[in-house]
């Protein structure tokens, strides 16, 4: 077992994805940190450059959820 | 406290009043301990002990006592008995730092010289003492009130106030001859020098009078200093006496000899000493002023005793003599001071005084308490503040105890330990040990808490927010109000008092409020399935439907609670989804009531996709298997078998009643109740009670969830808003509006607040530490952490922040800004900072609760966040918000009774309404119907409202109308109404906000022959028959209904919620018609919900008979040589039963409209049966997502009369909070072209689900997309679509998600 552990990025849907999100918290559901959220008011506002992007800047995997 | 070994917390509460802890913990007379609700069962607790055992086990002196800051005033205290020592105590917590003089060479007062050390030991009374030196007391002693020091010569001295605690220290004498002889001294003289001196003349035969302490303490000295017969002689009997009982048998105990009912004479001298005693025997007679039997003597009873001492212990008072003469110093005809009672001032200014020389001889509590009153005085007098106010004596009326348990084991107080008899001859040692710690607990452990909260105050050291006010008092208020509305809800059912189910006695048999706390999050096992009994997880689950309800056997209820089937099945299904293992959850119930919206989808689900049971069933008893816990339960199913089934957990479906406070408060307004308790209201007047101007709603007004509750609460609101629509706005402010600081251009001064949360976020992430990362960042100049971001007094510390720091920027690391931005944002705009110029990110529900068990990961993940958000937040620009004005014009579509309800309530309100109904007349569904649960004649009351309706100046009514047109949005909505009577008319109407109201049709069914014989009818068509009084009712023999025609099917899987209360309630008509008629209702679940089971009651009672059939086995309807014949299933013997019929009624499904059309004018959905989707299941009920456009009656879902009128007014309520607005703002968060960049595509027209974009039609951009921003969503998508990058989307555009993205992966 190697150490590495991913980054991701996931660009979630404000009205559905990012409130799913908070609720997993309310529920106290437990995760593993690797992951950082950007919030778009619509998984209509989502272009393919935010997901290359993201890749560029280090990212192992793009998550767009909406 | 002292049950938890908490002693240094224990005696920081006491000593928030009491001074000498240790002191009390010994000598008080306990009469606290009288008060003792314990006394009830055995003996009251061991307080005082209790008390003394804190002190014993943690050192007072070192307690931490907090005290206001010093104050230059100086005091003079007279005395250093427990009143001048309390006095100066609480002076000094308050600053000031006081002086007293004691007259003796050692302090104390009556503690020091009245009391002996086998009672008090010195040092403990020194140790005290020493205490309130620490604070910075001074004490003079040997310093007496006399010629050289006078209460005048202090007030020269500077001092600004002088308290006067003398004490009682002078004797009272017998008053018989010889008094004066020697060898006959007064007990305080005697105890005063036995105490300074350790020493004195005892002499061989001593005799007291007196029965108080005062004379037990002389004669418990007398023997230890080996007097050779000790007598105490008390004039009535051991009864009457003062002194306390182990004092008494103490002295006993150690040889003391006490002569009941015998009174001194005479001295008798000899040789100028005391030679004996001349005594009379008493008899007790009447009872004197204080209640005891006063002693009177008896005749020729004379005796003399051999005595060499006597000493007189009866009494002692004031002696006066060094304050006679102070000016205006005045004194009672008792001989004390005269004081205030409530502020213990004397009639001196300045001059204050307590304790025995202002009560008499009394106990020290009482003169701890007049120092600690005097204290307060004395502050509020160098204040020159009203020394009274507010401290008129506590009265508690009616207090309010938990009731101590019937089977509450008797288990007497722990003895306190003694020191051997024949150890205490000769010394002075402390007779009474004290508990050890053991038995402190365990004594401690006998306090029944029957006052809830013991007042230990660790919650107000807990609570980082001081949200907690202990001592706050309840405050009466008037307010003059036009309008009552009552929502005082429910109680649930409490099920101890039903044995069979051992809700008491047994672990694992839980209510259904506690299934909802073990399935939360936040509730006793995290979310966790667990039981009980040993907390692991459940295989087996019951739930016991109607516990408190639909039974009028074992409690009054006899009403259904409506809600608890649909909570049962949730809570079966959740718990399934918690369990990680093959759960069995089962159901036993009578008849399954999911008649909500959607919820027979959701118990078929429940039934079939996630395997819950469903037993139909009684239930007999519930035993415990005392090794496991396991529970055994005896049921019968519908067949009458007896089955007997092992659970793991029970949970009781508790119902919900109305509490006797508040059928009490329902009488002090003078309100009707129904037979269930509550608030009785008509089915045409939903939400108002018998009382003019009082309404009601939720639980209140009948058992119901929570959406209809909504509905309720919006309707009463309506309903007061109709009556009070004159005074609107006449008691409202008006914000001051800030004017906004214009920063474009200005560098990004960006403040970071982050939040702790309380613990939420400060007990995983490092906060302290994102705080100081987030002052590393680019352009910011200010960072805080604050222990709620979201309290009022942060958020005026933050508008402060702002304004001071000249902050451009805010960010906010806390919860989620789908709840918290709006706020956050009302800050900035109080400030002056436009809204926009805000960022807040989620490090609360997306990170410390979700990554608990890595704080260290969790922080670096908060530090990411805080700098995604500032690098966001920098570029963010001041967003303008389109200012648009509110049509004040209401349009209503639909003229049934739940649109014409909402009309005119509208109107009612003061607002101009259409009322489109696409018929011919006004009514709707409600011109079938014959008459209400309640008996209400439904035509009669309909025709009344159809007046109201024609009759009112502000409704414009459109019949034979519909809409082929809708323009505009919320608060400007243009619309054509075509009518076609006659000629086709059109009218173009403005308006501001609309309601849907376009009901529903009943279902003509295919099945059952209906359609093939006159005798077989539909629900309604039986209410024109009713409505008629068609006469062959009455010679109708057999009559049957069929329920569920249409409903419950695969097809429309849905209950019609309405068809089984019309049945049972058109069956007992018929029966009023012809009382011989035999009535079959063939049902699959009665699902009268509410009161409506009473209906369903008296059926039964009236002979109706039910017979229930299953959905895979329908009745069988056939016309046989023209006989109408039924063939069902009975579903107890299991045999078909053949009915024959001279009427069948089919109640039939209730379907929506489905007007597609509609839907899209207003963009609101439908949902897969054809009712429309409102805003939020539980929360929106009457509105729709679509803002401005509203939803009542049948067109939501099937509804009786008076839910339908209800969310008629509901409506209106809702669109009332738009209509009284002049103006609505639209988000700043829209999209924007840039024409010069635009290749007029027109893709973003083409995918815009808002019609938000169109073409420029002139101008130098004519042809290029422009976007309204009233109609923009700002969801982004024409952004993402557009090939030139020409639309930019305000505060989320390109720059602005790509410097979150760029800032990703910098290293923190």
């Amino acid at each position: 077992m190697s150490d590495w552990e991913p980054k991701i990025v996931s660009f979630l849907c404000n009205w559905c994805s990012y409130g799913a999100a908070d609720l997993a918290g309310v529920g106290r559901m437990q995760y593993p940190p690797n992951i950082r959220i950007i919030r778009i008011p619509c998984t209509g506002r989502m272009s393919p450059k935010f997901a290359l992007a993201a890749l560029r800047e280090g990212a192992d995997g793009v998550w767009v959820s909406g | 406290m002292v049950k938890q070994g908490k002693y240094e917390a224990a005696l920081k509460i006491i000593m928030k009043d009491l001074p000498l802890p240790g002191v009390l913990g010994r000598i008080c007379p306990h009469e606290c301990e009288d008060a003792c609700r314990r006394c009830d069962v055995d003996e009251p607790v061991a307080i005082r002990n209790l008390k003394r055992l804190a002190a014993d086990q943690f050192d007072p002196r070192k307690i931490d006592i907090q005290c206001a800051p010093a104050r230059d005033e100086k005091v003079a205290i007279i005395g250093s008995g427990p009143a001048g020592l309390s006095s100066a105590y609480h002076l000094a917590r308050k600053g000031i730092k006081s002086t007293i003089y004691e007259a003796l060479p050692e302090a104390g007062g009556m503690l020091r010289v009245g009391i002996p050390d086998h009672r008090l030991p010195r040092q403990i009374l020194d140790n005290e003492i020493e205490l309130i030196t620490n604070l910075g007391v001074e004490l003079r002693t040997n310093s007496p009130l006399g010629p050289d020091l006078s209460v005048e010569d202090l007030f020269n001295q500077g001092y600004k106030a002088v308290y006067l605690g003398l004490g009682a220290h002078k004797g009272i004498n017998l008053g018989i001859p010889g008094e004066e002889t020697t060898g006959v001294r007064q007990g305080v003289d005697f105890l005063r020098e036995v105490n300074l001196t350790g020493k004195t003349d005892i002499g061989r035969k001593v005799a007291i009078i007196g029965g108080g302490n005062v004379a037990i303490d002389v004669a418990r000295c007398a023997v230890r200093f080996g007097a050779d017969e000790v007598q105490i002689i008390y004039r009535r009997t051991r009864k009457e006496m003062p002194a306390w009982e182990e004092e008494i048998q103490a002295a006993e105990d150690e040889g003391v000899k006490i002569a009941y009912l015998a009174a001194p004479q005479e001295v008798l001298v000899k040789k100028g000493l005391v030679c004996g005693l001349k005594c009379i025997k008493m008899e007790l007679g009447e009872p004197d002023a204080s209640g005891r039997r006063r002693p009177v003597p008896v005749k020729n009873s004379e005796y003399v005793v051999d005595i060499d001492q006597l000493i007189p212990a009866i009494g002692q008072r004031l002696d006066d003599s060094t304050i006679k003469n102070v000016t205006d110093l005045n004194f009672t005809k008792w001989g004390t001071i005269q004081v205030d009672p409530i502020t213990f001032a004397t009639d001196r200014d300045g001059l204050f005084a307590g304790g025995d020389m202002q009560t008499g001889p009394s106990v020290a509590i009482a003169a701890i308490a007049a120092g600690r009153e005097a204290a307060e005085s004395i502050i509020r007098y160098l204040d020159g503040q009203d020394m009274s106010a507010g401290r008129a004596p506590l009265t508690i009326e009616n207090p309010v105890y938990k009731a101590i348990p019937e089977n509450q084991s008797v288990n007497p107080r722990k003895h306190m330990p003694e020191l051997a008899i024949e150890k205490r001859a000769g010394n002075f040692d402390e007779v009474e040990l004290g508990y050890d710690e053991e038995s402190g607990k365990a004594e401690a452990e006998r306090c029944l808490n029957c006052g809830y909260c013991s007042e230990c105050f660790q919650c107000v050291d807990v609570c980082l927010a001081d949200a907690i006010i202990h001592d706050d008092k309840p405050l009466d208020k008037e307010i003059e109000v036009g309008s009552i509305i009552l929502s005082p809800g429910f109680k649930p059912f409490d099920p101890s008092k039903f044995d069979i189910y051992g809700y008491s006695n047994f672990d694992n048999v839980i209510t259904s409020m506690e299934m909802e706390r073990i399935l939360s999050a936040t509730g006793p096992y995290q979310g966790h399935l667990l039981r009980p009994s040993d907390r692991k997880e459940p295989k087996k689950i019951a739930w016991l439907q109607c516990i408190g309800s639909r039974d009028n056997n074992r409690c009054d209820n006899g009403y259904c609670s409506s809600v608890c089937c649909m909570y049962a099945v949730k809570e079966a299904v959740i718990a399934k989804e918690h369990a990680d293992y093959e759960l069995d959850a089962a159901i036993f119930f009578m008849d399954m009531r999911t008649f909500g919206k959607d919820f027979e989808r959701y118990y078929d689900n429940a039934r079939e996709k996630e395997g819950v049971r469903f037993v139909r069933s009684r239930i007999h008893t519930i035993e415990e298997d005392p090794a496991t816990k396991n529970l055994s339960m005896r049921y019968s199913d519908e067949k009458g078998n007896i089955i007997i089934e092992q659970f793991d957990l029970v949970v009781l479906s508790v119902g919900l009643e109305i509490p006797p406070e508040i059928s009490e408060l329902a009488a002090n307004l003078e309100i009707e109740l129904t037979q269930g308790n509550f608030s009785k209201t008509s089915a045409f007047e939903p939400v108002s009670t018998s009382r003019d101007g009082v309404f009601v709603c939720g639980a209140f007004q009948g058992p119901k969830d929570i959406p209809q509750s909504v509905v309720d609460a919006s309707a009463a609101a309506a309903a007061a808003g109709e009556i009070l629509s004159a005074s609107r706005n006449t008691l409202t402010k008006v914000r001051e509006k800030i004017p906004e600081i214009n920063v474009t251009g200005d560098r990004p001064r960006i403040g970071v607040f982050v939040c702790k949360c309380g613990i939420n976020i400060a007990g995983v992430i490092d906060v302290p530490g994102v705080r100081d990362y987030a002052a590393t960042l680019p352009y910011v100049e200010y960072v805080d952490d604050n222990l709620y971001t979201c309290s009022q007094d942060t958020q005026d510390e933050m508008t402060e922040i702002i304004k001071t720091k000249n902050l451009n920027r805010v960010v906010v690391a806390a919860c989620t800004p789908k709840t918290h931005e709006p706020l956050f944002q009302e800050t900035l705009v109080n400030a002056g900072l436009n809204k926009y110029l805000f960022e807040m990110t989620n490090i609360r529900n997306q990170a410390s609760w979700v990554h608990k068990n890595c704080p260290e990961l969790a922080t670096q993940k908060a530090k990411d966040l805080v700098r995604m958000a500032v690098t966001k937040v920098a570029l963010m620009e001041p967003l303008e918000e389109a200012e648009l004005q509110v049509t004040h014009t209401a349009l209503v579509l639909g003229g049934g009774i739940a649109g014409m309800s909402s009309a005119k309530s509208l109107a009612d309100q003061g607002y101009e309404t259409h009322l489109v109904e696409q018929s011919s007349q006004l009514g709707g569904q409600a011109l079938n119907l014959y008459k209400t649960i309640n008996e209400e004649n439904v035509q009669e009351n309909l025709l009344a409202l159809i007046d109201e309706i024609n009759k009112s100046d502000k409704i414009n009514l459109h019949l034979n109308s519909t809409i082929t047109e809708v323009e505009g949005f919320v608060g400007n909505f243009k619309s054509t109404i075509t009518t076609k009577a006659g000629d086709e008319q059109t009218q173009v109407i403005d308006y501001g906000i609309a309601v849907l109201a376009t009901g529903a049709v009943p279902f003509l069914p295919q099945e059952y022959n209906y359609g093939n014989d006159p005798r077989i009818i539909t629900s309604l068509e039986l209410d024109k028959k009713f409505i008629a009084d068609d006469p062959s009712l009455k010679e109708i023999n057999s009559a049957a209904f069929i329920q569920c025609v249409g409903s419950r099917e695969p097809d429309r899987p849905y209950c019609s919620r309405v068809c089984c209360t019309h049945s049972i309630s058109n069956a007992l008509e018929l029966k009023k018609r012809n009382p011989d008629m035999n009535i079959y209702i063939l049902y699959r679940d009665i699902r009268t919900y509410g009161e409506r089971e009473y209906l369903y009651k008296e059926a039964r009672e009236r002979g109706i008979i039910f017979i229930r059939y299953s959905l895979d086995n329908k009745p069988e309807v056939s016309i046989k040589d023209g006989k109408l014949m039924l063939k069902v299933i009975d579903h107890v013997l299991d045999l078909p039963l053949l009915i024959e019929a001279d009427l069948l009624t089919l109640a039939t499904a209730i379907i929506p409209n489905k007007d597609e059309v509609l839907a899209n004018f207003f963009k609101v959905a439908m949902n897969e049966d054809g009712f429309f989707i409102e805003r939020h299941v539980k929360l929106g009920p009457s509105e729709f997502a679509t803002d401005g456009v509203f939803l009542c009656g049948m067109a939501h879902y099937p509804k009786p009369i008076d839910e339908a009128i209800a969310q008629g007014k509901a409506a209106a309520s809702r669109a009332v909070t738009l209509l009284s607005k002049e103006t609505v703002n639209t988000s700043g968060t829209v999209a924007k072209t840039d024409p010069s960049m635009c290749s007029a595509c027109g893709v973003c027209i083409a995918i815009c689900p808002y019609s938000a974009p169109l073409f420029t039609e002139a101008g130098p951009f004519a042809g290029k997309a422009e976007i309204n921003p009233v109609l923009c969503k700002g969801c982004g998508l024409c952004v993402a679509s557009c090939r030139s990058g020409a639309i930019h989307l305000k505060g989320f555009d390109n720059d602005q998600i790509f410097a979150q993205i760029f800032a990703l992966n910098e290293a923190a």
